[in-house]
């Protein structure tokens, strides 16, 4: 297969100049795609290094699965450029490219057993059946699947099972690349923890690049070297799960792990004050941002003051009701017109009713700039 | 992604549908054709048109007693084959029972059987009753055909149905009558309209079951093919032309009754 | 099935002589009463006529053979129309799979919005009882019609003579049950989700790869169907080679028809036409018995 760079106007484009230190196996340059007038994806850049496990984030409707396949060469990018490995392939069709795609729908035959599913891309490139069957029933174990499997009628497996042949049908390809559309979604919640973990050590024993597309910030963490967050058909922030967490580039990526306490600030003669005029504490500025800011409180950082304890920033209220958790309890705080959140471990004194002081320290809080 | 091969298997797909789409048609124009033509014989190409023919059929009697008799039939077939139908379809595809797989495949046996024979079946049987055939026997022949077609087309649209919006309408205490009236015929209703036009129409065209189970009373496609095989004249293919464009009339008139009400309930 | 004992327990509630009819059973009823008067019992009387004393009116009352024996008689040629009509049959189902199938992918994955119009063009022509079209064919044909008259305008020397040739039942038979086809063709190819394509195409497949593999087998039930509709439909055909054939060649439905009318034979003609019966009832119930309706009518 060759995959040439056909276009005279990639060296023209600053396609060498974003090339990063680790050598890139996909590369996306300025890639849109439009659909009439709504841009579905909106100039991403990104690179997505060898056997790194990469997911990408967002809500419904922010461009993740055009993204996706544009990716896995089900529709081609409107402006912008995909490499892989240095060649580009903007107008690879899907079976041209070394890539797969595990799709939500995991669109495994029905008419067909799980060997045969299994041995599908294999029968593609006329191996023989006997050569087949051995590297289907390896695939088999790699992901866990009984051997007696091999005959059997594929609509008849569990969604755990679906999801395993799914895999090794993809493995079966031998891509470069694997692409992953959210298909732990319609799992429970236990399966699809379980399966989040073999997804991770497959990548590990695998040694491939992994893409995962989801819109569970958690299941992102549990498995990712890194996370890219999309809104809008924009890639917001991508960085590793800890810089995600704890330098979120803006509100909407900091809301995204669940609800925060925010505070509009504005910087005056006499120091940093909120929207209603309290008076607040503000450190760690990011670059770029001097009179204006929101202070983002997540409710793991925000406390309950014991009277006579120093904090930065303290706030009075009462308690007005309390959901558990499960090892840790979350507090509604009412305090005037505002609302907060506060979490604490189980077992605390309080409950609703009570009278509270709660708070923060500015090194704990995380400042953005809208 | 489109290679070159894709997007010319598409033009090839679209000019091949128009070319059979013309060839259905043709016929049908060169009826209306030789409908307008002046002489007793049709010769191509028409030299002289002339709406003769077509004055002459509206105004004949004869034809006056097939058109009344092909309403009739069609009409009774109409909302004898709804009614039916409906608690028809339900049976396939709304409620669970034990004998519902074999129902819909008995069901499906008139359509899948030859109408020439199902027809000459039937007039054994009204014989072997003592029935002499008429315009009534011919309606009971286009109900066992019909009845399953309309049964088939509302059950599309009872696939659709959620059959939990029943069971929250009896939650909220309404009576059985009450569902069906407020719950059940509004969301099947555009599944029965279409049930109701694909009946009309069928029993309206209809000729293998005419042909044997109408006894002494003709209808329109009855006659035509008596005029066909011997006796022709312009009349046939102008009765056969009005025929057609009554049909078009009242499909085009019953899909436009329906998209108007539909839309009118998804905008209120 | 908490439908069912829903129902079930509704049933029970409502009805006071405590007989228990599942409301699948009643709303059933209706359909059933009259499939029963108005297909079983004439299918009895015919098979009972079949077995009744040749040329005369005595069915339930006798029992013979002998309406058999004649048709399976060397001597006697009524096989040839058994011949013709089945050839049709199997004609007319190989040429319209051929012929409907670009169609039926055009509506389903081509033509967008136009799908539903272009639908309604095919539909149409149903509702035209099938001797009017015929006759328009007849008029197409004819000497001095439409396609003589135009090549002699054009300075031919006129069309080829194709009425009332074996040729041109097959074109009328194909043109009559095109829908028959089309139809539940185009519902079985709807059945491919779209996802399958993709991923096969994604794991490497080729066009005719994706089409061997997935498209055709999981199309087939709906392709069947229409296979089975248009030969059925093929092998009762009547009109086309009354039409469009004059004698050239007599189909099965002819003979039955002329032994029930003019040779007033009614055993001989319910002979053939349990003969008949048997053949096309036997290959729709094996195939209706393999498929799944509930899949095939969108139930989810």
């Amino acid at each position: 297969m060759t995959l040439a760079v056909t276009s005279s106007a990639i060296a023209a484009e600053p396609l060498a100049s974003a090339v990063p230190q680790a050598k890139p196996v996909l590369q996306l340059v300025g890639v849109r795609k439009v659909f009439g007038e709504f841009a579905a994806v909106d100039g991403v850049n990104v690179d997505f290094k060898e056997g790194e496990f990469v997911s990408i984030v967002g809500p419904s409707g922010s461009g993740k699965t055009t993204l996706l396949r544009m990716l896995a060469g089900m529709e081609g990018p409107s402006e912008g450029y995909i490499t892989l490995r240095g060649n580009l392939i903007n107008d690879v069709p899907a079976d041209k490219r070394p890539t797969c795609l595990v799709f939500q729908s995991l669109a495994l035959f029905p008419h067909k057993t799980v060997g045969e599913n299994i041995e599908f891309p294999l029968k593609v490139r006329k191996m023989p059946p006997a050569e087949r069957k051995a590297r289907a029933l390896e695939l088999m174990r790699m992901v866990r699947l009984p051997e007696s499997y091999y005959g059997k009628n594929v609509m008849r497996c569990s969604g755990g099972e679906k999801q395993r042949v799914a895999l090794a049908r993809a493995f079966a390809y031998d891509p470069d690349v694997l692409f992953f559309d959210e298909p732990l979604s319609a799992l429970d919640y236990k399966l699809k923890k379980a399966l989040e973990k073999e997804l991770k050590d497959l990548h590990r024993v695998s040694g491939k690049t992994f893409v995962y597309i989801t819109h569970s910030l958690e299941e992102a963490m549990v498995m990712s070297d890194r996370v890219g967050v999309m809104s809008r058909g924009k890639l917001v922030q991508i960085g590793t799960p800890e810089e995600i967490y704890t330098k979120p580039a803006n509100r909407f990526v900091a809301e995204f792990f669940g609800e925060v306490n925010s505070f509009e600030v504005r910087r005056g003669a006499d120091g940093w004050k909120a929207a209603d005029g309290k008076a607040l504490v503000v450190s760690g500025l990011p670059e770029g941002v001097s009179d204006a800011a929101t202070v983002i409180v997540r409710p793991e950082t925000m406390r309950f003051v014991p009277t006579g304890a120093a904090v930065d920033n303290a706030i009075q209220g009462t308690i007005y009701n309390e959901y558990s958790l499960g090892s840790r309890m979350q507090y509604q705080v009412h305090a005037g017109e505002r609302i907060y959140l506060v979490e604490a471990p189980r077992g605390g004194a309080v409950s609703a009713g009570d009278a509270v002081t709660i708070g923060w320290d500015a090194a704990d809080a995380i400042v953005v700039g809208d | 992604m489109e290679t070159r091969a894709q997007i010319r298997t598409r033009f090839a797909i679209r000019v091949w549908t128009a070319f059979v789409l013309l060839l259905v048609y043709l016929p049908i124009l060169c009826g209306a054709l030789a409908g307008l033509t002046k002489g007793r014989y049709f010769v191509f190409p028409v030299k002289v048109f002339s709406g003769e023919w077509w004055e002459k059929t509206l105004s004949s009697l004869e034809i006056q007693t097939l058109v009344h008799n092909s309403l009739l039939i069609a009409v009774i077939v109409t909302l004898v084959s709804v009614l039916f139908a409906f608690f028809g379809a339900l049976a396939f595809a709304r409620y669970e029972w034990k004998g519902r797989k074999l129902y819909q495949k008995i069901i499906l046996l008139p359509i899948f059987f030859p109408q020439p024979v199902l027809g000459l079946a039937l007039l054994l049987w009204f014989n072997a009753l003592g029935i002499n055939p008429s315009w009534m026997t011919a309606v009971i022949a286009h109900l066992v055909w019909i009845v399953p077609v309309v049964t088939l087309v509302i059950a599309i649209q009872v696939y659709g149905f959620d059959p939990t919006l029943e069971e929250a309408a009896r939650d909220l205490g309404a009576s059985r009558w009450f569902i069906l009236r407020e719950v059940t015929l509004p969301i099947l209703w555009p599944g029965i309209w279409s049930g109701a036009l694909f009946a009309f129409l069928l029993s309206w065209g209809n000729f293998p079951l005419s042909l044997y189970t109408a006894g002494v009373d003709s209808t329109i496609p009855k006659w035509l093919y008596s005029k066909m095989v011997a006796g022709y004249t312009p009349m046939v293919p102008a009765l056969g032309t009005m025929s057609t464009l009554s049909a078009a009339a009242l499909l085009l008139g019953g899909g436009l009754i329906g998209m108007l009400l539909r839309r009118r309930r998804a905008e209120a | 099935m908490a439908v069912a004992i829903e129902h079930q327990s509704q049933t029970v509630d409502t009805s006071p002589k405590g007989i228990q009819v599942s409301p699948g059973l009643r709303a059933s009823g209706p359909v059933v009463v009259l499939l029963g008067l108005g297909f079983l019992a004439p299918l009895l009387t015919v098979a009972a006529y079949a077995f009744a004393t040749p040329k005369s009116f005595d069915a339930f009352r006798s029992f013979t053979l002998a309406n058999f024996a004649v048709i399976f008689d060397p001597a006697n040629t009524v096989w040839t129309s058994f011949a013709w009509s089945i050839a049709y049959a199997v004609a007319t189902v190989v040429l319209l799979a051929i012929i409907a199938y670009p169609i039926a992918y055009g509506l389903h994955r081509l033509f967008g919005k136009w799908a539903g119009f272009v639908s309604v063009l095919f539909v149409f022509p149903l509702f035209v009882s099938e001797n009017v079209r015929l006759y328009g064919w007849v008029l197409f044909f004819i000497k001095n019609g439409v396609l003589d008259g135009a090549l002699k305008a054009l300075g031919f020397s006129g069309g080829p003579e194709l009425l009332y040739t074996p040729g041109a039942i097959l074109f009328g038979m194909l043109y009559v049950y095109l829908p028959f086809m089309l139809f539940p063709m185009t519902l079985g190819i709807a059945m491919v989700p779209k996802d399958l394509i993709d991923a096969a195409r994604d794991l490497g497949a080729g066009r005719f790869m994706i089409w061997r593999e997935v498209e055709l087998p999981l199309a087939m039930p709906g392709i069947l169907i229409g296979m089975l509709l248009t030969f059925v439909l093929g092998a009762g055909a009547i009109a086309e080679s009354k039409i469009l054939g004059g004698q050239s060649v007599i189909t099965i439905a002819q003979d039955i028809e002329v032994a029930f009318t003019y040779a007033q034979n009614w055993p001989l003609g319910s002979a053939l036409a349990l003969i008949l019966v048997v053949i096309v009832s036997g290959l729709a119930l094996t195939v209706l018995s393999k498929l799944d309706l509930d899949r095939i009518l969108g139930r989810r």
